[in-house]
């Protein structure tokens, strides 16, 4: 059955949203079983707190609303449940700080917690400003939320395909090997667990902290590639 | 022609090569200055709040993080949420802080942030300040620090503010639009002559009748001395009564109206005390009555509280009105008054006080120097009443001293007749000693001569039967 795999159901909300030249992005994680009307008191809640103007309102509740709409549309949906770990991939920026990041996720736990990850995270990495955390923890509910709708996808498709052909077996291990590690192949009795040497560059956190100048050029850039 | 030398660094030192990751860590941006950092203010209905604890007021209103319905809310969740909001308030405690500042800190669903939030915020935990005006202006003081440079010089300036969009000076209200820090007069906010992107929905009214508030113009002293007088401590009716003036503002105004210092740092010199009393008595126009009653006894207390009492209304009306006019003034005004006094002959049947002085008066007048007469008059009339006053208290100390000493006297015989009874009583209780004594003596005597008769009795009576 469809749901987040983590430990609570949380929605990833991505909000970018533009009004007479006045561009509102942000990035948050919502609660499905909290009440539509939460919707409207949350988006007049923001626009009072960053005094946007009034018409944010409507927008950003319908923007929310959208976005939950199609997650609930999930619900109730099978998912492909295979062995799956897959690698989240961090790349983002919070203020002045850059994080690159690269690890593996088992997919069928679903008492992972992506907000544990980041708080740990951030303790480690010895991270000081506040807003990387929850940044953090949305970027990987956010892929993690990507990976749960292609398992819906691809079990759809795995249905079909059940019903036609009879290599399905087969299907499903290169279906679902998309972007996974297939333990099978990994864990092989003449390998060990532990990663290669020469492997270890990729999957090592790296916090960068920038400078303003810096933080200038790559929002300006990234204004430039959302245009 | 010197030659020109200038110290040129070596190309090869120059400044830290900034394509390095390790750059200068991130600017915090500016704290506003807030008045009391060490206190914080938690209105009494919170007391129960305390960080190492939940307390049932919290259960009953966020229940949802307290029935383990969902796993992810449980009391370690609620915790950290509060807890983090709170300190994040108390940082600062004279900023707001809103809902989007603290919710892009916490890692969580924003929906059971918020409600934490708003249940922090109506309880006063958080957001609980007394002033919002100084808030204002910390607000645009932090804001126009991080903005561009353009508007901030024009709004460091929180006393005057100019106009953004024509430059003149803001008067009575004008509109500021937090967002972008700038300021328009009222005109300019009409035309709509702002900066495009910037809507009109943007802009907040300011009044500014700060200027016009401080200023105490002659009309309102008046009145607040006026209303002062009637309801004495009830400040919210002088403030009514005072048109145009808060509460705060007609009680630190009346602090610093002069009165007090005058009376207080006069009390030394009682002269020149009686002196002004002497001036304020005479321009009043109960004259001689004044004279008697004002200058004698009551004269010290009013010199403490010229306004409080309120029973000689004409008396207070004066005292304030000179203070009001300056000393300078009154004093001349005194003395013009005592010279027409002096010329009014008729009244010089009440008391011979007034006789005295005039003789007074008389003689300093034919001593003969013409300027200098209402001062000496005045002057001569004072150390009269002095010195009648000190008499008087002389004959009251003397009588007061009298009547203790007949008291001790009284309690002195008392105490000696009570001796003499002690006395007696004492040898009574003697007598009747050695007479209980002499009995027991006698009691003792007979037992023993009825004991040496028995015997001799039993024995006779033994030599009988034998």
């Amino acid at each position: 059955k469809f749901r987040m795999p983590t430990e609570d159901n949380l929605v990833p909300i991505r909000l970018d949203i533009e009004t007479e030249g006045q561009r509102y992005k942000d990035a948050f994680t919502w609660n499905p079983s909290d009440p539509d009307s939460e919707v409207v008191v949350f988006a007049k809640r923001t626009v009072r707190d960053l005094k946007l103007p009034p018409q944010f309102i409507t927008q950003i509740a319908q923007s929310i609303q959208t976005q939950l709409t199609e997650f609930r549309s999930y619900e109730g949906q099978d998912m492909y449940t295979a062995e799956k770990i897959v690698p989240i991939k961090l790349d983002l920026r919070v203020n002045h700080t850059l994080i690159k990041d690269h690890f593996l996720w088992d997919l069928n736990n679903y008492e992972s917690d992506p907000e544990e990850f980041a708080r740990t995270f951030c303790n480690d990495m010895g991270i000081e400003d506040p807003e990387v955390g929850p940044a953090v923890a949305f970027a990987i509910r956010e892929q993690l939320y990507e990976i749960a709708i292609q398992s819906v996808a691809s079990a759809r498709e795995i249905k079909i395909s059940k019903k036609g052909r009879r290599g399905a077996e087969h299907a499903i291990s290169s279906k679902g090997g998309g972007n996974a590690l297939d333990l099978m192949k990994l864990f092989r009795y003449n390998s060990s667990v532990v990663r290669k040497r020469k492997e270890w560059y990729v999957y090592e956190p790296i916090v960068d902290i920038l400078s303003n100048e810096e933080v200038d050029a790559l929002e300006a850039r990234e204004d430039r590639n959302t245009r | 022609m010197a030659a020109k030398s200038p110290v040129k660094e070596p190309p090869g030192t120059s400044a830290v090569n900034p394509t390095t990751p390790l750059a200068p860590p991130p600017v915090k941006p500016e704290l506003p200055s807030s008045s009391e950092p060490d206190v914080v203010n938690v209105p009494s209905y919170s007391r129960w709040f305390s960080f190492d604890s939940i307390s049932e007021c919290e259960v009953k209103f966020l229940p949802e993080f307290f029935d383990s319905r969902s796993p992810s809310k449980n009391p370690r969740v609620y915790r950290y949420y509060r807890d983090s909001i709170v300190k994040h308030y108390r940082e600062n405690p004279s900023r707001k802080i809103t809902f989007t500042d603290v919710r892009r800190t916490l890692v969580g669903d924003v929906g059971s942030i918020r409600r934490v939030f708003d249940f922090l915020e109506t309880w006063g935990l958080i957001n609980y300040f007394a002033s919002v005006k100084t808030l204002k202006w910390e607000d645009k003081e932090t804001k126009s620090s991080a903005a561009s440079a353009e508007s901030s010089s024009a709004l460091k300036e929180t006393s005057k503010r100019l106009c953004n969009g024509c430059k003149t000076l803001c008067t009575i209200a004008c509109f500021a639009c937090d967002k972008y820090d700038l300021t328009l007069c009222a005109r300019c906010y009409v035309r709509g002559n702002h900066r495009v992107g910037v809507s009109s929905s943007d802009f907040r009214r300011v009044e500014i009748s700060e200027e016009a508030r401080s200023d105490w113009t002659e009309k309102e002293t008046l009145q607040l001395l006026e209303a002062i007088m009637h309801f004495g401590d009830d400040w919210r009716k002088v403030a009514q009564h005072v048109s145009g003036k808060s509460e705060k503002d007609c009680i630190t105004h009346f602090i610093k109206l002069p009165f007090g210092q005058e009376f207080v740092c006069k009390e030394s010199d009682s002269e020149d005390v009686d002196n002004k009393f002497f001036s304020i008595n005479n321009p009043s126009d109960a004259v001689s009555e004044s004279e008697n009653v004002g200058a004698t006894s009551p004269s010290k207390r009013m010199r403490l509280t010229p306004l409080a009492d309120a029973s000689n209304p004409i008396m207070a009306q004066a005292a304030f009105l000179s203070a009001l006019a300056g000393v300078e003034i009154a004093e001349v005004a005194a003395r013009a008054a005592v010279t027409t006094l002096s010329d009014v002959d008729d009244r010089a049947s009440k008391g011979s006080l007034m006789r005295n002085t005039r003789q007074q008066e008389a003689e300093v007048a034919s001593n003969g120097d013409a300027t200098q007469n209402a001062l000496a008059r005045a002057s001569v009339d004072a150390s009269s009443l002095i010195e009648k006053e000190e008499l008087d208290v002389e004959k009251a100390i003397s009588g007061i001293v009298e009547v203790q000493m007949k008291e001790i006297q009284d309690k002195i015989i008392r105490f000696e007749s009570l001796d003499l009874q002690m006395e007696e009583e004492w040898k009574q209780l003697e007598q009747v000693k050695n007479l209980l004594f002499v009995d027991q003596l006698s009691v003792l005597f007979h037992k023993s001569n009825a004991r040496k008769n028995g015997d001799r009795t039993e024995e006779n009576v033994k030599t009988d039967v034998s």
